[in-house]
């Protein structure tokens, strides 16, 4: 998880690096545990690492750990000839590593040759038939070829193994969202509740499938989502504050004429709107017309 | 953090002080012959000087205090992590490819 001081001290760290600074090593560190995907800068500065072998040796045994973290960078920037040429130095230091062999497998599906690649994986599983890597990459590997549906039967497979692995529920959710199947990915968002509490992005995604579904019982369960993810994050996520808004009209306007007295959403919302102001007024009191304008169009300004 | 462990040391002698002068007391209670009916002043002062300074050196010595809010700077998250695990090369990096002469030397 990329919390706020991480992600402040990662850009530093690459304007730093960016601007010939040095501490290039200790941004690919930053880079491999934060888990971001900067392919392209992790190619170029790692290379420039390992490229000097004086800088090379005194790393000691994490030189591999940055061969295998620029091989995957160089194999998702497509420089498949230096993949090559590091997967050989690999193989002289550890040979029959199946940690290799799958960087192997990766190189063959960064190519595109899918059959060998499959190949490849189901050799590897033969040996470990539960090892979560590579069932992973299987996954990925249906996903690349545009097999969608083989894609989630391969992931819900793997689920039924490994219930707590929130990364793959995560994928599920975002390939449900992207089929529009609204339903079942609610369902990985509230398997993600309740696993992480405590991250509003999941309380925020969830409440977004929720209001993209509709009806009333889901708009309001949405809006309190919306609302524990404004408290999770001290009121300084913007979407969260938005889909409190948009939730307070579509509900309004589905309950008009019914004449429900809503004494607590409508101070929630209106709260949501001043907080709302109060953010566009501090970072960008240009736009502010274009907020008030937006929230007029939602009936919830006057 | 030297000033610290100065003054956790110095806090802990005092408390030792105090108990040494409290053992003496004792023994001239007991010559004495009188019956205890509580510790000298000069022991509680003692005491309280150490309980303090103590006090502060373990809060101040082995660190700053961390936030536990999950809405503060440091713990708040503002971006999950890249699914790694699931990444695909199939996209359109193929397309444009690095301009820079990237190659392995050994």
């Amino acid at each position: 998880m990329v919390t706020k001081t991480e992600e402040t001290q990662l850009n530093t760290l690459e304007n730093q690096v960016d601007n010939g600074g040095g501490g290039a090593w200790e941004y690919l560190c930053l880079v491999r545990k934060l888990k971001v995907r900067r392919s392209d800068k992790v190619l170029k500065y790692g290379l420039s690492i390992l490229n000097d072998v004086k800088q090379r040796s005194s790393l000691g045994p994490d030189e591999w750990t940055l061969y295998e973290q620029v091989a995957i960078a160089a194999m998702d920037c497509q420089c498949l000839d230096v993949v090559k040429d590091y997967l050989k130095v690999l193989q002289k230091r550890f040979p029959e590593s199946k940690r290799v062999g799958r960087l192997e497998a990766m190189l063959l599906e960064a190519k595109g040759s899918w059959k060998e690649a499959e190949e490849a994986y189901s050799s590897l599983l033969e040996d470990n038939p539960l090892d979560q890597v590579i069932l992973k990459r299987r996954v990925a590997l249906s996903k690349s070829q545009g097999n969608i549906s083989g894609a989630i039967e391969c992931l819900n497979k793997y689920l039924e193994i490994f219930m707590a692995d929130h990364d793959a529920w995560r994928e599920l959710a975002e390939i449900y969202v992207s089929l529009q199947m609204y339903k079942q990915a609610a369902f990985c968002y509230e398997e993600l509740i309740l696993s992480q509490p405590t991250i509003p992005l999941y309380h925020l995604a969830y409440a977004d499938v929720l209001y993209t579904l509709g009806g009333l019982e889901n708009l309001q369960t949405a809006k309190k989502y919306y609302a524990s993810a404004i408290d999770l994050s001290g009121g300084k996520n913007t979407r969260a504050l938005f889909g409190i808004c948009l939730c307070s009209s579509s509900i309004a306007q589905l309950t008009k004429g019914k004449n429900r007295e809503d004494k607590e959403g409508s101070q929630l919302q209106s709260l949501a709107v001043k907080a709302l102001e109060k953010d566009y007024k501090q970072r960008a009191a240009g736009n502010l017309p274009l907020l008030s304008s937006a929230l007029k169009s939602l009936i919830l300004l006057p | 953090m030297g000033i610290g462990v100065v003054v956790g040391v110095l806090g802990v002698l005092i408390l030792f002080h105090a108990a040494y002068s409290t053992i003496q007391y004792r023994g001239l209670l007991k010559i004495m012959e009188e019956e205890f009916s509580g510790p000298p002043m000069n022991v509680v002062l003692e005491l309280l000087l150490g309980l303090v300074l103590s006090m502060w050196a373990g809060l101040t010595v082995p660190g700053n205090f961390l936030s536990i809010h999950p809405d503060s700077e440091e713990n708040r998250i503002v971006s999950l992590p890249a699914n790694l695990d699931f990444m695909i090369f199939n996209h359109r990096g193929r397309v444009f490819p690095l301009e820079m002469n990237v190659k392995l030397k050994n």
